[in-house]
């Protein structure tokens, strides 16, 4: 049954350096240990595996236990026209094993219905399941199964011009997310003895006029701001306009040229850039205080994990010696200044950044042995990076679907306000949970038949009314959406299941690396336009 | 370049034709081909022709066999194109592996267009994607105008602004200045970077072209001279002073033998690791000089190359977005993406769709190439003549140039003295002796323009 | 919504089309450049020579000071336009070797706008006024040639002496520079 890819292994160093440096060795090194299941092979579900196996996770499993049509090979690349008739499964773990010689995988001829009846232990082994265009019902079981095991679940399906999305994981911890424009982190409001002494050190006007116009913008506005609260009471200016007279308050600072008005030093100019944002006051983000608040957090026992451990470690950090903020970051950005005053000035973030981690790293050997475990099992190195990134970690919940789909318990507050727009993307949701009523109902999808479109259009629509009703929705989604719907009569158009296949592979790889942050936790295309949404049912 | 004569057809749905089809296989397709749909194009018509022209005559070309390139062919052909071209002047690389998915480590060193040609015609039976192994450039308009629809899949700015260019070129005008609708050549362009990426719709000469959103396309990085050269902060900039300023003075790999002043100077092959091991060693060097951290070689290797980190799951998105584009076009089965959509999956999902805004003054596209009649004996000097008394145009100065044998040739520039001299000889020769051929389009620049006017030169005796 | 595909039944196999356009369209590189040629409005210190009038893209400007440090000096740049341009900035290096705290010895030139803060909007003029400057206000503070900059610092005597040494044809230090005095 086991199809394993052979062949030597190339110098993953190269073969993977594109992705390597988006997530790093670390994050690799994840990935090559993750064993991913997908139940049914579609286009959507063998597209999802190819995003996965071509930047090599480490093991898959393919379940289904149908034949190969000639409908499945029209819109499947991993599946061949000499293959039809034979095991769905097994041609396209054939197919797939080709794209990466690094990854092994197998399949399983089997119903995905019966595999859960008969051995539900067998999604046990699974970093993450994949389930592509499942029926309702089996779905639910599959869910429920995964969600005791605490194995996160991706649905993902490709229906027509429509695409869905649905992230299901108890719980989802993220250290590094990546965030896109993070404010560096400064301090100039609260200076650290370090950071002062070097600025009080500092004489400006002393200064030769190289050295002038080569000073750190750091040190050019912690000088200024210092003087500002001697004048102000120890207040920081607060205001739109306070913050104009602290500019120019800067201004003044620049030196001209001995020829008269010449270049202004770029390095002034770079300070009053600068201003709005590094007086932002240091603040613990909102985000952290709720994960301080955090359950997980709270109730801390052997059973917890690295990263609740760490922040209760940076929690107390916060009440104590951080004094209301998190550790130092330690990194600051590019500016304009001479080599030595730089490395200098990012040698005393650096050295305070190293000096918060092990304060965080004492507590979590505290913590560590308070609750029972080896007070070293977590690295320096951990929590280094735990520390680094203290002001972006996340925690994703998403609801179960067993939840979404009690009716008691559905978010119909959400879906009510999201309807006040006809065109929003929410009433695609509807429609595909409409469709899966009427294939319960009839045993085949709306519009399946070319002879029956029209006449399904009424049926499509009474399940569709049955369900607003079952959330006492008022019936107003446009008939056209409902025509649509028939239009596509369960066709999977292969362009829409790669861009949903790629979409999927991306929020596995999160799910799997720790890494960035996954939608939580229902994700519409509506590749008519061209645009999505992301909703939490 | 010749172009293939197409083989005779296969007519689809015949059971087990060779290289044809079998039962059922396009379902999924003609679902939506067959069927009226409300959110439909107003022109389009249910019918089991519009799959045959999918199948039979509508040719499209995909620029790039990269990560979006590879995508595209497969997500092309299994939509039903079949008569497909591909351009792409790359040959396969071990760090393409991780997201071109029609390459195997036995690949490496081939040319892209021709391993992805023939995997996705063998695949797809029936499929007949033509390779070329070939630069844009080595095309010319005629080979482009055959085209129904070109998709891009490119990563420089340069090619897709050429392609916009050309496709731009092609338009032909009706008399009152409108666009003959038949002569546009829809445009859709895909760009990947990590994980976020663009798509767009490209209708030229009716909506935003390439050149009309430049800004959107940020210009590579750069660091100051001088920081490179006096004051680096970065281990970047180490890289850089290496680069740039140190290879071209100790000329390495030149001929080790000789005294530097001597050996050739051998350009950087970021490709070659003895030359990225050298610059990262005389980078760390420098770093540690100065106690600047994160020299890596992984980090000199990008800098040198100037690596665009990627990642296949952004190529699928993309490129799928493109192809659904293509498809939306070629039957009118729907609206296509008015106009563009950028993509990003770091945190969440997240997709943006606006309309992005044809510029007035675009150098690419607002050229409206306004027509003139001389006769061939005509001489140079009239037109400039004409260009200055004609009330239309009022010119005070104009400098023109042309494209003659696929040369740019100055005809006449008087406001720079050295051009003049020698091109002042031009006035008195007629429009025939400079080679200027009916049609031929002359590049007007002159102080009462904003920019540079296309002149149509309608050459009649 | 325009309609596209009345080509649909259209094949598009030559025998289709019929107007040829026979020439190629110049591209927006060349057509800006064009426009940027022929408006330069050259400070009366500089000339430029095009090796070849017919490409506007490799070209070579003079500059020869008429005050300052540099006056009688004639210094070479050449200019290299790419298909980039605009988007892109022209790539310019000194030709003469020339004592400059802003340019080095192999003839890399520290102009901001030719690196970090090209923005498509600057010309090949907007260039030409930068360079012109920089024989007039060499910056001592942002240097390429760390070495005159130095001595530009601590003695403008010595400095001025230099320049004038090393555009006579000389010795400056141990480096050996050709004479590029207009007379």
């Amino acid at each position: 049954m086991a199809a394993t890819g052979a062949g030597k292994t190339m110098d993953k160093e190269k073969k993977y350096d594109r992705q390597l440096r988006l997530w790093g060795d670390h994050g690799q090194a994840a990935l090559e240990a993750s064993r991913v299941c997908l139940v049914n092979v579609t286009a959507t579900g063998t597209e999802t595996l190819k995003n996965l196996i071509l930047p090599g996770i480490g093991w898959f499993t393919i379940i289904d236990g149908g034949k190969v049509t000639g409908e499945d090979v029209g819109n499947n690349f991993f599946l061949e026209r000499d293959s039809i008739g034979k095991s769905r499964a097994e041609v396209a773990t054939e197919c797939l094993l080709e794209l990466n010689s690094d990854v092994r995988g197998d399949f399983i001829d089997e119903n995905p219905e019966h595999l859960l009846e008969a051995n539900p232990e067998f999604f046990r082994s699974f970093s993450c399941v994949i389930a592509a265009q499942m029926p309702e019902r089996t779905l639910l079981s599959l869910a429920s199964v995964l969600w005791n095991y605490g194995i996160p679940l991706l649905v993902c399906r490709s229906y027509g011009l429509i695409g869905y999305m649905r992230v299901v994981v108890k719980e989802h911890t993220v250290i590094e997310s990546h965030p896109d424009n993070a404010h560096s982190d400064l301090r100039l409001d609260r200076p650290f003895p370090a950071l002062a002494a070097y600025v009080d050190a500092v004489d400006m006007d002393s200064l030769s006029k190289k050295d002038h116009s080569h000073t750190p913008f750091p040190v050019i506005l912690l000088k200024n701001l210092i003087q500002w609260r001697k004048e102000h009471e120890g207040n920081m200016p607060k205001n739109y306009k306070e913050k104009g007279v602290f500019k120019e308050m800067v201004r003044k600072g620049m030196w001209e040229n001995e020829e008269g008005p010449g270049e202004p030093e770029e390095n002034f100019e770079e300070a009053i850039r600068h201003t709005n944002t590094a007086l932002v006051p240091t603040r613990i983000p909102s985000e952290i205080q709720t994960l301080f608040e955090d359950e997980g957090c709270r109730n801390l026992n052997a059973e917890s994990s690295d990263f609740f451990v760490m922040t209760k470690a940076l929690k107390e950090f916060a009440e104590n010696e951080g004094k209301g903020a998190l550790p130092v970051r330690g990194a600051i950005p590019d500016m304009f200044a001479d080599s030595e005053r730089y490395i200098q000035l990012q040698n005393i973030y650096r050295d305070q950044a190293k000096q918060d981690a092990s304060v965080v790293a004492s507590r979590v050997t505290q913590i560590l042995s308070s609750i029972g475990r080896p007070s070293h099992c977590i690295s320096e190195e951990a929590i280094r990076l735990f520390c680094r990134n203290a002001a972006f970690l996340r925690v994703v919940r998403t609801r179960s679907l067993e939840e979404e789909y009690n009716p008691e318990k559905a978010c119909v507050n959400e879906m009510g306000v999201q309807l006040e727009n006809p065109d929003s993307e929410i009433t695609l949701y509807i429609m595909l949970r409409a469709v899966d009523k009427f294939q319960q109902q009839y045993g085949r999808y709306p519009g399946y038949y070319d002879d029956q479109v029209e006449a399904d259009i009424p049926k499509l629509k009474a399940c569709m009314c049955g369900l607003l009703q079952e959330w006492s929705l008022s019936p107003y989604i446009k008939d056209e959406y409902v025509h649509e719907m028939c239009r596509y009569g369960g066709s999977e158009l292969h362009s829409v299941a790669a861009f949903m296949g790629g979409a999927a592979a991306q929020e596995v790889i999160k799910l799997v690396t720790k890494q960035f942050v996954p939608f939580n936790n229902t994700y519409i295309y509506n590749a008519m336009n061209s645009s999505s949404a992301t909703y939490t049912l | 370049m010749a172009n293939q004569v197409d083989e005779p057809m296969m007519v689809d749905g015949r059971v087990d034709s060779p290289g044809g089809s079998w039962p059922d296989r396009w379902n999924h397709v003609k679902k939506m081909l067959e069927r009226a749909g409300p959110f439909a194009h107003p022109d389009f018509e249910p019918s089991p022709e519009t799959i045959q022209f999918m199948l039979e005559v509508c040719k499209i070309l995909v620029i790039g066999a990269g990560g979006l390139g590879c995508e595209l062919l497969k997500d092309l052909a299994l939509m039903g194109f079949r008569n497909i071209h591909v351009i792409d002047m790359d040959k396969i690389d071990v760090s393409n592996l991780n997201r071109q998915f029609l390459f195997r480590p036995k690949d490496v060193g081939k040319p892209k267009a021709e391993t992805a040609a023939e995997f996705v015609n063998t695949r797809v039976p029936g499929c007949r994607v033509t390779p070329h192994y070939a630069k844009i450039q080595d095309f010319d308009g005629e080979f482009y105008r055959q085209f129904h629809i070109i998709v891009c899949g490119l990563d420089s700015i340069l090619a897709r602004r050429w392609m916009n260019g050309m496709v731009l070129s092609l338009i032909n005008y009706e008399e009152d200045g409108s666009v003959d609708q038949s002569s546009i050549i829809p445009l859709i362009d895909g760009g990947t970077e990590g994980f976020k990426g663009n798509a767009r719709v490209i209708l030229p000469g009716i909506t935003a072209c390439m050149d009309c959103t430049l800004e959107l396309y940020p210009p590579q990085v750069t660091y100051p001279m001088c920081t490179i050269a006096h004051t680096p902060r970065l281990p970047e900039h180490c890289i850089e002073w290496v680069r740039i300023l140190l290879w071209p003075q100790e000329k390495p790999f030149g001929d080790n033998g000789k005294p530097r002043e001597e050996r050739e100077d051998i350009g950087i092959d970021g490709d070659d690791p003895a030359h990225v091991k050298w610059i990262y060693d005389k980078a760390l060097e420098r770093a540690e000089k100065y106690g600047i951290s994160g020299v890596t070689y992984r980090l000199t290797q990008g800098v040198v190359k100037h690596i665009i980190p990627a990642v296949a799951s952004t190529n699928a998105v993309i490129a799928a977005s493109c192809a659904t584009e293509v498809f939306k076009i070629a039957t009118s089965c729907c609206n296509p993406l008015n106009n563009y959509m950028v993509f990003n999956d770091t945190e969440g999902l997240y997709t943006y769709t606006f309309e992005a805004e044809k510029k007035e003054d675009c150098l690419a596209c607002s050229q409206v190439p306004q027509k003139f009649t001389f006769a061939p004996s005509a001489k140079l000097k009239d037109v400039i003549q004409y260009l200055c008394d004609n009330a239309a145009t009022q010119m005070k100065a104009p400098g023109v140039t042309a494209i003659v044998d696929g040369r740019n040739k100055t005809l006449y520039m008087q406001t720079v003295e050295s051009i003049e001299k020698r091109t002042r000889d031009n006035l008195t020769k007629t429009l025939e002796e400079l080679g200027l051929a009916d049609g031929q389009e002359l590049v007007v620049a002159d102080s009462t323009t904003p920019q540079s006017v296309i002149f149509k030169l309608n050459l009649s005796p | 919504m325009i309609k596209l595909f009345s080509l649909k039944q259209q094949k598009k196999d030559g025998e289709v089309g019929g107007q040829k356009t026979g020439t190629k369209r110049a591209s927006a590189a060349q057509l800006r450049i064009t426009k940027d040629i022929n408006e330069l409005q050259l400070p009366k210190t500089c000339q430029t020579e095009f090796p070849d009038p017919d490409d506007l893209l490799n070209f070579k400007l003079i500059i020869m000071p008429d005050e300052g440090f540099y006056k009688g000096g004639r210094f070479v740049f050449s200019f290299k336009v790419g298909q980039g341009y605009p988007h892109e900035p022209p790539k310019v290096k000194c030709e003469t070797m020339v004592y400059h705290p802003n340019i080095d010895l192999e003839g890399n030139v520290c102009l901001n706008i030719l690196r970090e803060d090209w923005k498509p909007v600057l010309t090949i003029n907007s260039i030409i006024y930068g360079l012109q400057y920089l024989f007039l206000e060499p910056n001592p503070d942002d240097p390429l040639n760390k070495d005159a900059a130095e001595v530009l610092r601590s003695n403008r005597r010595l400095f001025e002496q230099n320049v004038s040494k090393s555009m006579r044809g000389g010795y400056v230090g141990s480096t050996y520079f050709e004479r590029c005095l207009v007379k």
